[in-house]
């Protein structure tokens, strides 16, 4: 199975997500409208999302710089300190403890959660903040996501961290990639082994929690959802020995520093203040 | 704002508070100041770096093995993983690095260990003296072994052997088993991994005929396999046969752990302790290699009439001993006292310089091996050969210390071996077969056996895999024909119940070492270090953790990367690993430190 058969599965099942929640949550009404008038929708947010975009084709083109500059150049690998910290810390380390649970049900839902489940957690806030009568907070979302990138990527080169399974096979097992070996082909074109501190998958996943509770009203329903996505998604990281507790740990605090900074300035505040 | 005057009266304060303090309390100032003066003894300290479990599932369970018992030793350990690429960086080239453990393909000749630990090489690149070891008496028998022979060679071996065991700069953890899976069809008697190997592959008919069209089809997994096929680096090349296939050398030597044309006569295998006499070297490019010994040694090449590289330029002698004079120096006498590669320089070293390879005609070389004596010299024409018209210009400085032929990716490879770099991309890599090449040519001399029906198949395609699992899957898949990375023993399972599918394993004389720096404070001590090398049950890890695939050093010699055919087991105190089935003796360990000078406080070992 190459590249392309399991991006071709993963868009599939997401976007069979996406529908129905939009549907249920959303509601067709809102839809609709939202889609009549795209326009003013679109422009309201362009800066935003010209700001995340810009983020990400940073990282997408800097890939090999970032890699030398982070082994080369920094060279500070923080995997044993963080495995130490966890010893000190805790009897047994959080990730073996869950994995004592383990069993192929609960992998495969992990698994499940991990890869789609984070993809649709995503994606769906974006559908859903866009039908809004205002894009306040489509661009609250937005501004979140690119701190949380532009922070964690920081960290990613500052920090050399393996995960879990890669420190000791002994203590700890890879179940994602023993149980779905081709996942990697797709994990691999977004990640290197070493971005692992923060959880990028904990503090965007958490953001989107935080980002629900505070539009509760609108959407009373994504509430729950996203909350039961976003903790099983904090969960699956350790579960299945890619994060450890202290990644976690950590991509939740991005995550609420990300929210902080989305809810208190917009993108044309941060552009007034600077210029 | 009245400023100056308050804070100097405060100043003035303070002092005479303290001068009152420090007189009142002389008792604790003492203390104080010894405190300060000798920071007491610290603990031991030190890091493992391996690559991660992804890379090398074994090598990171046995680091993980290693770091419980040295830790209970009362030691402070750190494990790094750290990407394969990357660990050779920090342990080859640039010594930062206190324990590392790695998978090291094995040793060929008893002259191995020239390179490995001749103190010449103490401040270069490399896999010239990582463990930047410096012994006066292993370089007096390093040298001597390599002018002698027979018997008296024999002797000065063990003698060495011995002296290492005691000094114990690296130690092997076991011999792990080839292992790896095929299709029923194809006739692999191990899961390939020389160039010679592939080679007897491709010469051989598959089972059912017309099963099979296109590329042998080789399975590998890694990450940025491809991303460099430079010959002479080490950060990466880690495609198994790829660079010695598309670059020929001289001879090859036969393989000990292959069965079939391409391996060694021998009764047993596999054996790296039996020196391979020069005349059973395959000849590859040379179709005559004559050895005169009377005297000095030394060897008349004679090379193939019509070689070419796969560019078209012909190839002749000159590049030949433009190849040996590459690796003596790549910046070719520009940079101060030369830039040698990283790679074949112990081997280089086996001429006195390079500049006395005489080029006779276009044909035929000279070389004098001076002293040395014929079955270490032989492994010095076993190296890969370079175009000069392309590596030439590489000579060129880049960087301080480095030239172009030691940074370039040498994306494109052009060679003179049997099959052409064709392409490559992130999920292959193919190799064609060269239609006109000498070697096929039937008027051709002295043509190697393993040749006999080359090629069956059209060229040799390396399908790279992400991780062992999608490796498996598609060689499960019929994808894959023959799997070529080292399949981890846990994964055996999964090839067992597909029929058109046949496990592969077989003893090999690759090892699972851990190095040490002898420029770490603690590390310097040759009594630490072996030690710390009994700090693992050999036995144990191959029962428990290699399921039996794998085989434990149990001599001197096995200890060191040389293993025996007949594996004569006499338990060895040296190795001896203090605690049964895997659980340490925390006392025992303790004692064998005491022993050595060192001491203990709550458990901790001090500096």
């Amino acid at each position: 199975m190459a590249l392309a058969s399991v991006v071709l599965q993963l868009a599939l099942v997401v976007a069979t997500m996406l529908v129905t929640a939009a549907l249920v949550v959303i509601g067709p009404r809102r839809l609709v409208t939202a889609l009549l008038d795209v326009r003013w929708r679109l422009e309201m947010c362009l800066l935003p999302v010209a700001a995340l975009a810009l983020v990400l084709f940073l990282r997408w083109s800097t890939v090999d710089i970032a890699v030398r500059i982070e082994h080369r150049v920094l060279g500070n690998n923080i995997t044993p300190q963080l495995f130490e910290l966890e010893q000190l810390l805790f009897p047994v380390n959080p990730v073996a403890v869950l994995q004592t649970f383990q069993s192929p049900e609960l992998t495969s839902f992990f698994a499940f959660v991990y890869i789609y489940g984070y993809a649709f957690l995503l994606l769906f806030p974006i559908v859903a903040y866009f039908a809004l009568e205002t894009m306040d907070d489509l661009s609250t979302l937005l501004l979140a996501f690119t701190v949380n990138y532009t922070i964690g990527l920081a960290c990613y080169v500052l920090f050399i961290a393996y995960g879990p399974r890669n420190f000791d096979p002994l203590l700890f097992e890879g179940l994602l990639y023993d149980g779905f070996p081709q996942m990697r082909r797709l994990t691999n074109q977004v990640n290197q082994s070493t971005n692992v501190f923060p959880s990028l998958h904990t503090s965007l996943s958490m953001t989107v929690f935080f980002l629900a509770w505070l539009t509760r009203e609108k959407y009373p329903l994504w509430v729950p959802v996203s909350g039961v996505l976003a903790i099983s998604i904090a969960v699956a990281t350790m579960y299945l020995g890619i994060h450890w507790f202290s990644d976690v740990v950590a991509g939740t605090v991005l995550a609420l520093i990300s929210v902080y900074i989305g809810r208190s300035y917009s993108i044309r505040d941060l552009r007034r203040s600077i210029g | 704002m009245t400023r100056g005057a308050p804070p100097l009266t405060r100043r003035h304060l303070l002092a005479g508070a303290g001068g009152l303090g420090v007189s009142a309390l002389a008792g604790c100032a003492e203390r104080f100041w010894s405190r300060a003066e000798n920071n007491g003894p610290d603990q031991v300290s030190l890091t493992i770096k391996t690559v991660p479990a992804d890379d090398d599932a074994m090598a990171s369970m046995i680091v993980s093995r290693f770091r419980e018992n040295v830790e209970a030793a009362g030691i402070d350990v750190s494990p790094e993983p750290i990407t394969e690429s990357e660990l050779y960086r920090d342990v080859l080239l640039e010594g930062e690095y206190d324990v590392f453990v790695i998978r090291y393909p094995g040793f060929d000749e008893f002259d191995d260990l020239y390179g490995l630990l001749h103190s010449q090489f103490v401040s270069e690149g490399g896999w010239q003296n990582p463990f930047h070891f410096s012994s006066v008496t292993a370089d007096d028998l390093l040298e001597q072994q390599r002018t002698e022979s027979g018997e008296t060679r024999r002797e000065t071996l063990a003698e060495l052997f011995e002296y290492l065991a005691e000094t114990t700069p690296f130690t092997v953890v076991a011999y792990p088993d080839r292992i790896g899976g095929t299709r029923q069809s194809i006739d692999a008697p191990a899961p390939p991994q020389r160039a010679i190997e592939f080679i007897d592959l491709l010469s051989t008919a598959p089972a059912a005929a017309g099963d099979r069209d296109g590329p042998l089809t080789v399975g590998i997994y890694g990450d940025g396999l491809t991303d460099r096929l430079n010959p002479i680096a080490v950060d990466r090349n880690r495609v198994p046969g790829l660079l010695d296939l598309v670059y020929a050398p001289l001879v090859r030597r036969p393989s000990e752990s292959w069965e079939g044309a391409a391996g060694v006569a021998s009764a047993h295998s596999p054996s790296n302790a039996e020196p391979v006499p020069p005349e059973e070297y395959v000849p590859w490019l040379a179709d005559d290699v004559r050895w005169d010994d009377t005297g000095r040694l030394s060897a008349t090449v004679s090379l193939r009439p019509g070689l070419t590289w796969h560019d078209g330029e012909p190839l002749d002698a000159d590049d030949v001993a433009f190849t040996f004079r590459l690796l003596a120096d790549t910046s070719l006498g520009t940079a101060d006292s030369g830039i040698p590669a990283p790679r074949y320089r112990g081997r280089q070293t086996l001429v006195d310089t390079p500049d006395q390879i005489e080029v006779v005609d276009g044909l035929t070389l000279e070389i004098p091996f001076g002293t040395t004596t014929a079955p270490a010299a032989a492994q010095f024409l076993t190296v890969p050969i370079l175009p000069e018209h392309i590596w030439e210009p590489r000579s060129e400085l880049v960087a301080e210390r480095q030239t172009r032929a030691l940074t370039t990716n040498n994306d494109a490879p052009v060679g003179s071996g049997l099959l052409e770099f064709s392409e490559a991309g992130p999920e292959e890599l193919v190799l064609e077969p060269v239609a006109d090449h000498v070697l096929r040519d039937s008027v051709s001399t002295n043509v190697p056996a393993v040749l006999d029906g080359f090629p069956q198949f059209e060229g040799l395609r390396y399908n790279l895999s992400p991780n062992v699992g999608t490796m498996v899957d598609a060689l499960l898949a019929g994808d894959v024909d023959v799997t070529a990375s080292p399949l981890p023993p846990e994964q055996i399972e999964s090839l067992a119940d597909d029929n058109a599918i046949s496990l592969l394993t077989a003893p090999s004389t690759s090892m699972y070492l851990i190095g040490y720096n002898t420029h770490h404070p603690e590390l310097g001590n040759p009594n630490v270090r072996r030690i710390l090398s009994r700090l693992i049950d050999r036995e144990y890890i191959v029962s428990e953790l290699f399921d039996g695939l794998a085989t434990a050093p149990t001599t001197q010699e096995s200890l060191l990367g040389y293993r025996d055919g007949d594996d004569r087991s006499e338990p060895l105190s040296l190795a001896g690993f203090p605690g049964t089935d895997g659980e340490l003796d925390v006392e025992r360990v303790r004692r064998l430190f005491d022993e050595i000078g060192y001491r203990y406080e709550d458990g901790v070992l001090l500096r």
